[in-house]
Order: structure tokens, then C-alpha cells, then sequence
């Protein structure tokens, strides 16, 4: 056992040197100059309580998923401020001002190319990440609340995405303005003044672009980051050990050696007291650096591919937007098209809202819902068939869904 | 009264001074603000009448596509013009040729439709909606027929104003 005897003791000392070593430099004048700041803004009180941290030893790759989310998150972020450097959110010079990055700056061409490979993969880990939540079953108690912030956060995203899609001020961005726009106003009663209010009147115009670059680049961000720390703030809180790889064996296990456990237990664990059997791992590793390690690498790898995707491929530009087009399709970007979908499918008058509003609108509270709706006893995802299957076919709608888009977009 | 109770009372009013004065802040910096994304709601827009063609040039039973240059009818700042497509459509009817500007707006989800010369309809490739000549929805999820644009004739000039009203 990992929390025994001089096995620990060793650890506890092995751990204590790297951070000293980490936190405090010997000797010389950086010594005397880190006291001094030491002594007024507690670095080492912090970088211990960032580093000094037992997670678990066993799913610590998969769980390297939600770190490269933050970090992809940071990516879109910093690589957001520096497209401001040259776009300017005007319908008459948006599309000018990138028209300006793809021919005549290569750099800054890179920057809106990882901008938006960014967001693509961003998709992608946010998928995954909620998927290795979800089978493993880790939004049981005590995190069920955490899981539901996580899918606000999800939502959020999924805002910045579409918000994002409309600010080229292409005929792409232009068209799924105007059909995003719309949807609105299905809305009952107040259908017609949303939309009115979102574009900044009746129709399409310059203040439409003005108010979906504020919401992408302030009101969104402005929301998302609070959240994110509320996100890191519970999982410091529970452990990080929500998984049921965490836990083989817990239930063979005697009274006597789940009080052994328990007693070797230390903060943040028991995270529970009500909960003993799940309250602390069976098996611990150390977050700096065994799972720093592997979030490095993962994101590292992460980074890489959307450099490479930028290069190679970059952002497309399609020509400046046209409110006269006559046979222009926009298609959707890829990870709305289950939602473009339902739009085909729920036809005419009363329908529409159903596809539109109804149908998200229960699928999303399902999501939020699901650790109250799951009521299985264990955590292993093969012992939970009641939430495994349905979610399984969730996830082959969308993608039949997705297709069945894919396919009539590109037959037309 | 006590001192202790003296206390409590004074606590009382300092914690519901915190309560109005941060609702009173909370107002000050809301109403503004509410009052500015509601405002687009309360503009009224003018929209004035912009030349067409000489509808002589239009043949009967083809909708025929014009782009017209509007401004954005008021409901913002000052910027070039936009263009619109408007489809002009002489309808033959028993008595007399009827004369329609059809916006080429789809009423599902605002798409751009299209003429179809071979299938004889208005298509939209978003979602598949389609539309008889005079803007009738007969396939597909259009919810209503294409709008049509206020229209006036002088002489044989068409004018429209970027008014849509309701179709057949």
C-alpha cells in the first residue's frame, strides 16, 4: 500500500526536497532576493498548494483530458487577442482586414489558422473528456454539481463557436448569421423582438456584427473564465478521483482496511465523510510531476497538431458577404450540423420550434440532469447499462444525424 | 435595551443599507444597459423607395432577378449600401397580368432561393424548401410563402421599398 509505513515516510521526504528544491534556490543573491518576495506574496505557499497534490495512479492519461481542455482554452484565448491586432468588426472592413492576414501576412495567418483549428480540437477533447467523465461515473456524488457546471461550460463553448463562425463577415459568416439569427425568432411571443435584438434591427447590418464580436470576444469569455476556476476549485475539493479505476476492490475490502484507509487519509480526502468507500483512492501518485508529466505531453501533442493543421490548411476565406446571393449554401460548421439536421426534419408551422427549441432543449437538460437521473449503485461503467445504453444511442443519433446533414449538403 | 440588543439593531441597519445600496448600484449600471439592448426593438426604421426597372422588360410567367442597392433603412449608423435580390413576376391571370416583387428570402431560416428554370419552383438548397411562382410554399419546411416587397408603379418603373409583407 501506497500510504504505509516507511514507503510513505520515504515519499513524504523524496516530495519535500523536490519542492524545496523546486521553491527555494540555495544560496547567493536569488536566495536572498526570493526570501525577500517569499516573505510578501507566499510563493512557495502557493506552488505547494498548485503541486502538493495526491492524485490517483491508475487513469491518469485519460484524465490528462481535462487539462488540455484548459490549456486549449488558453490557446483560444491568447490567440484571440492577437487576431485583434488587425481585425476590425465592421461589415465593410471584417472581411478586408482578413482578406489583408491570408495574402499579405503569414503570420498572423497562422495565428487565425490556429484560432480555428483550435476551436476544432477544442470540440473534440471537450467531447472526450465528457465522455471519459461520463463512463467512468465520475459525476456521482459528491461532484454531481461540478458535472453540471461542465456542461454550462460545454454550452458556453459551443457559443463561442457559432459567435466566432459569424465574425469573417464571409458569405459563410454572413449566412449562418442570418439562419442563427432567425432560429430565434421561432421563439414564442418574443420571437420577432429577439431577433430584432440580436441583429440591432429587422434586418442583417453593421450593428449585428458589433454586437456578436462583443458577445464572442467579451460577454462569453467574461462568463466562461469564472466558471472554469468554479470547475478547478470543486475538483481540488472532491480529489481528483472520481473515476471507478480508483476503486477496484473497494468493495471486497474489510471494515478493518477501509478504517486503515480512512485514518492514512489527508486533505482534500475524505472528500466525504458520508461517502467513506469512495472518499479516498486506492492507489496514489503525485500530481507534479506524474500528472503534470503527462498533461505536458498530451498537450504538447495537442499544440503540434493545430500548428500543423494551420500551416498546412489555415482558415478559409470565402468571398466578402453578399445579402444578394442567389444560390449561395451555407453549410454549417461541423459540429452543428446533428442541430441543421432536425431544421430539415421538423418542417412547417408548428414543427419548427420542436426541431429548433424543444428537442435541444430536452437533450440538453438530460445531460444536465444525468447524475440525478442515474440512480445505479457502482460506478463501473459495465455495472451501469441503464445510463450506458441510452447514452449510447444519444451519441449514434448525432452522428446519424451528422451524416444524414453530410450527406445532403453534399449532394445537392 | 441592552447594549447587546443595541448591537443587533445597528448590524440590522448596516446590513440592510448593504442590501439597498447594492441594489440601488445594481439598478444604476442594469437600466442603462437593459434600456440599450431593448432599443433596437423600439427603432422605428424609415425605408425609402428605391427604382427597380422598367417592368416592360419583364416577361410574363418568368420571375425575373434584380439586385436593388438599399441602405439599411435606418436601423443603424451610416454605411455603404447593401444589395438585394428582388424577383419581379408577372402573373398571367385570367383577366389581367398581376405583378409581384418577391423578396428571395426563404421563410424558414432566411436563406438565399432561387429560381429553378427546369423544376419550374422557387428552391432553397439550405433545408430544401420549395415555392410555386407566386411564392406559394409547397415543399420542404418553409413555415410561409416568400415574402413579398411593398411595390409602387410610375409609369413602367417598379419601385420597392425594403418593407417585407406577407405572401398569397
Amino acid at each position: 500500500m501506497f500510504w504505509s509505513g516507511e514507503a510513505e515516510l520515504a515519499d513524504e521526504l523524496q516530495r519535500s526536497a523536490l519542492l524545496g528544491k523546486l521553491t527555494r534556490p540555495v544560496s547567493g543573491l536569488m536566495a536572498t532576493t526570493y526570501r525577500w518576495v517569499d516573505e510578501r506574496l507566499g510563493v512557495t505557499d502557493l506552488v505547494h498548494q498548485l503541486l502538493y497534490e495526491a492524485v490517483p495512479r491508475r487513469g491518469a492519461w485519460a484524465y490528462s483530458l481535462g487539462s488540455a481542455t484548459l490549456i486549449l482554452i488558453v490557446l483560444q484565448i491568447t490567440t484571440g487577442i492577437f487576431l485583434l491586432w488587425t481585425y476590425v468588426p465592421s461589415t465593410t472592413e471584417a472581411w478586408q482586414s482578413l482578406n489583408f492576414i491570408e495574402y499579405h501576412d503569414e503570420f498572423a495567418a497562422i495565428v487565425r489558422g490556429m484560432h480555428l483549428w483550435g476551436a476544432y480540437v477544442l470540440f473534440v477533447v471537450i467531447g472526450l473528456h465528457m465522455v471519459r467523465t461520463f463512463v467512468s461515473g465520475s459525476y456521482k456524488k459528491p461532484r454531481e454539481l461540478n458535472w453540471i457546471i461542465g456542461v454550462v461550460l460545454f454550452l458556453l463553448v459551443l457559443g463561442l463557436g457559432i459567435t466566432g463562425a459569424m465574425l469573417p463577415w464571409d458569405q459563410a459568416a454572413y449566412w449562418t448569421a442570418v439562419v442563427v439569427t432567425h432560429v430565434v425568432s421561432y421563439l414564442p411571443i418574443f420571437g420577432t423582438q429577439v431577433q430584432e435584438i440580436l441583429r440591432g434591427g429587422p434586418q442583417m447590418g453593421p450593428a449585428t456584427l458589433t454586437r456578436f464580436f462583443a458577445i464572442h470576444i467579451w460577454l462569453l469569455p467574461a462568463l466562461l473564465v469564472p466558471m472554469i476556476g468554479l470547475h478547478l476549485i470543486l475538483l481540488r475539493r472532491h480529489g481528483e478521483h472520481g473515476s471507478w479505476v480508483n476503486y477496484e476492490g473497494v468493495e471486497e475490502e474489510t471494515e478493518a482496511e477501509r478504517a486503515q484507509r480512512m485514518a492514512h487519509a489527508e486533505a482534500p480526502y475524505p472528500a466525504l465523510p458520508s461517502d467513506p468507500g469512495y472518499a479516498v483512492p486506492m492507489d496514489l501518485d503525485e500530481f507534479f510531476p506524474s500528472q503534470v508529466f503527462k498533461d505536458a505531453v498530451v498537450s504538447f501533442g495537442l499544440v503540434l497538431l493545430i500548428f500543423v493543421m494551420a500551416v498546412v490548411i489555415g482558415a478559409p476565406l470565402e468571398r466578402a458577404a453578399n445579402p444578394a446571393a442567389l444560390n449561395y449554401v451555407p453549410t454549417p460548421e461541423w459540429f452543428f450540423l446533428p442541430l441543421d439536421q432536425l431544421l430539415v426534419q421538423f418542417p412547417q408551422a408548428w414543427m419548427i420550434p420542436v426541431g429548433v427549441f424543444i428537442i435541444p432543449g430536452i437533450g440538453t437538460t438530460l445531460l444536465m440532469l444525468v447524475p440525478f437521473l442515474d440512480r445505479t449503485p457502482g460506478r463501473e461503467p459495465w455495472r451501469r447499462p441503464e445510463v450506458m445504453v441510452p447514452a449510447l444511442f444519444v451519441v449514434l443519433f448525432l452522428v446519424f444525424e451528422a451524416l444524414l446533414a453530410v450527406n445532403r449538403l453534399f449532394n445537392l | 435595551m441592552s447594549i447587546a440588543q443595541k448591537r443587533i439593531s445597528r448590524r440590522k441597519f448596516m446590513i440592510l443599507g448593504i442590501n439597498a445600496a447594492g441594489a440601488g448600484t445594481g439598478l444604476l449600471i442594469a437600466a442603462p444597459i437593459v434600456g440599450s439592448i431593448l432599443s433596437p426593438v423600439f427603432y422605428k426604421s424609415k425605408y425609402p423607395w428605391v427604382m427597380v426597372a422598367d417592368i416592360q422588360h419583364v416577361p410574363v410567367g418568368v420571375p425575373t432577378a434584380y439586385v436593388v442597392m438599399v441602405d439599411q433603412g435606418g436601423d443603424s449608423w451610416q454605411v455603404p449600401k447593401v444589395p438585394r435580390t428582388v424577383y419581379v413576376v408577372k402573373l398571367n391571370l385570367i383577366n389581367q397580368v398581376q405583378l409581384i416583387a418577391l423578396s428571395n428570402v426563404c421563410t424558414h431560416m432566411q436563406c438565399d432561393v432561387h429560381w429553378d428554370i427546369n423544376l419550374n419552383i422557387f428552391f432553397c438548397p439550405c433545408h430544401g424548401g420549395e415555392y410555386s411562382m407566386n411564392g406559394t410554399n409547397i415543399g420542404g419546411p418553409p413555415p410561409q410563402p416568400l415574402f413579398r416587397y411593398q411595390h409602387k408603379l410610375v409609369g413602367n418603373t417598379l419601385f420597392i421599398r425594403d418593407v417585407l409583407v406577407g405572401g398569397s
